[in-house]
């Protein structure tokens, strides 16, 4: 889908012209065959520039289908979550998942009113290169360059990827000592992480 | 045997990218500071690169995975693409990273292509532009 035909699209679910069955719209880009040609579009945001399709911040206030964001830098957004918006908290879920304190990243595009018109909310979201300091049960200590942050093994969702060989459940080869990049979801207003992915290098 | 290519240059190279936040931002984000060029933010183009100082060199040490990475400072312009998407974004250095030393020879793929070696690191405004946050990583296509 082109970035015309993307706008269109996100423009009719949010007001309700879309099927609302259609499942997130992917942000890798056109697979038109046309693109696969070889031709370049135009860049949506020069080098350097802020991204206005994008907002980062915590979430202050929900209502049907709209989440109230106040970002870092204390500007305030309104994001519509359709039922094309792709949604991740510790794995894909459901708009439901959004909770007032949640930090979030979204990408999106700006409606005519200023609103963001989700593609895709990624909530509690964090990537963090670490250091093992100890191993529990069901939880894993980290170094984050100097902070402590307490990871949460999730049963049935944490994963580990060592070597770039796919995802697997077994964690037993994880060592203290050892660098690693986690992927998890941040309990807001801790210093605690539920474990998505841990990438090691066994 | 011929010399690694000099990665940087004008002609398009593959590599490893993930992503980091900076500047302001919420729980562990929240002390993640402007980067080594002062003005880095998540909410921006921007990327950091292992070779934009003497200093940044030392930490990184792409050169022990084989990447000989040209010096590119703050500011530079990289054009980068997923390796299995179309869409180009363009990202300004604003930080040094990632620690490829820590990662030689890691490999991702997709569709049968992949990359190798952690040369670059995306905001999450940028990351998201081409890939999904929840990946983690994701093979590129970098040119300068």
């Amino acid at each position: 889908m082109d970035s015309l035909g993307r706008r269109k699209f996100l423009t009719g679910a949010v007001l309700g012209t879309t099927a609302a069955t259609v499942v997130g719209a992917s942000t890798m880009g056109s697979f038109a065959p046309e693109a696969a040609a070889g031709q370049r579009r135009p860049l949506d945001v020069e080098a350097g520039a802020h991204d206005p399709n994008f907002i980062e911040g915590r979430i202050t206030g929900l209502r049907k289908g709209m989440l109230m964001v106040t970002s870092s830098d204390r500007s305030m957004h309104r994001i519509h979550l359709t039922g094309a918006t792709s949604v991740w908290k510790l794995r894909p879920t459901s708009s439901d998942a959004a909770k007032v304190g949640d930090g979030l990243y979204a990408r999106g595009v700006r409606m005519p009113d200023g609103t963001l018109a989700a593609d895709a909310v990624w909530l509690n979201i964090v990537n963090l290169q670490v250091h093992i300091t100890s191993i529990g049960r069901n939880v894993m200590h980290l170094d984050h360059h100097g902070d402590r942050i307490v990871g949460h093994v999730v049963a049935g969702t944490t994963a580990a990827v060592y070597n770039s060989t796919p995802a697997v459940s077994d964690l037993s080869l994880l060592q203290v000592g050892k660098h690693a990049q986690v992927i998890g979801a941040w309990r807001p207003d801790t210093n605690e992480v539920d474990l998505a992915t841990v990438y090691a290098a066994a | 045997m011929a010399a690694p290519p000099d990665v940087g240059a004008m002609a398009p190279t593959t590599a490893e990218t993930s992503w980091f936040c900076c500047g302001a931002g919420w729980g562990p984000c929240g002390s993640a500071g402007g980067g080594a060029c002062g003005n880095c933010q998540s909410g921006s183009r921007h990327c950091a690169w292992p070779n934009t100082s003497d200093a940044c060199f030392d930490i990184t040490r792409p050169d022990r995975c084989g990447d000989n990475l040209l010096r590119r400072t703050c500011g530079h312009t990289f054009y980068v693409e997923h390796l299995c998407g179309t869409t180009e974004i363009a990202v300004q250095i604003a930080d040094c990273g990632p620690q490829t030393d820590l990662w030689c020879g890691e490999q991702s793929c997709c569709s049968g292509n992949c990359a190798t070696n952690r040369l670059l690191d995306l905001t999450p405004s940028a990351y998201s532009a081409i890939g999904n946050l929840s990946s983690g990583i994701m093979p590129v296509r970098i040119r300068s």
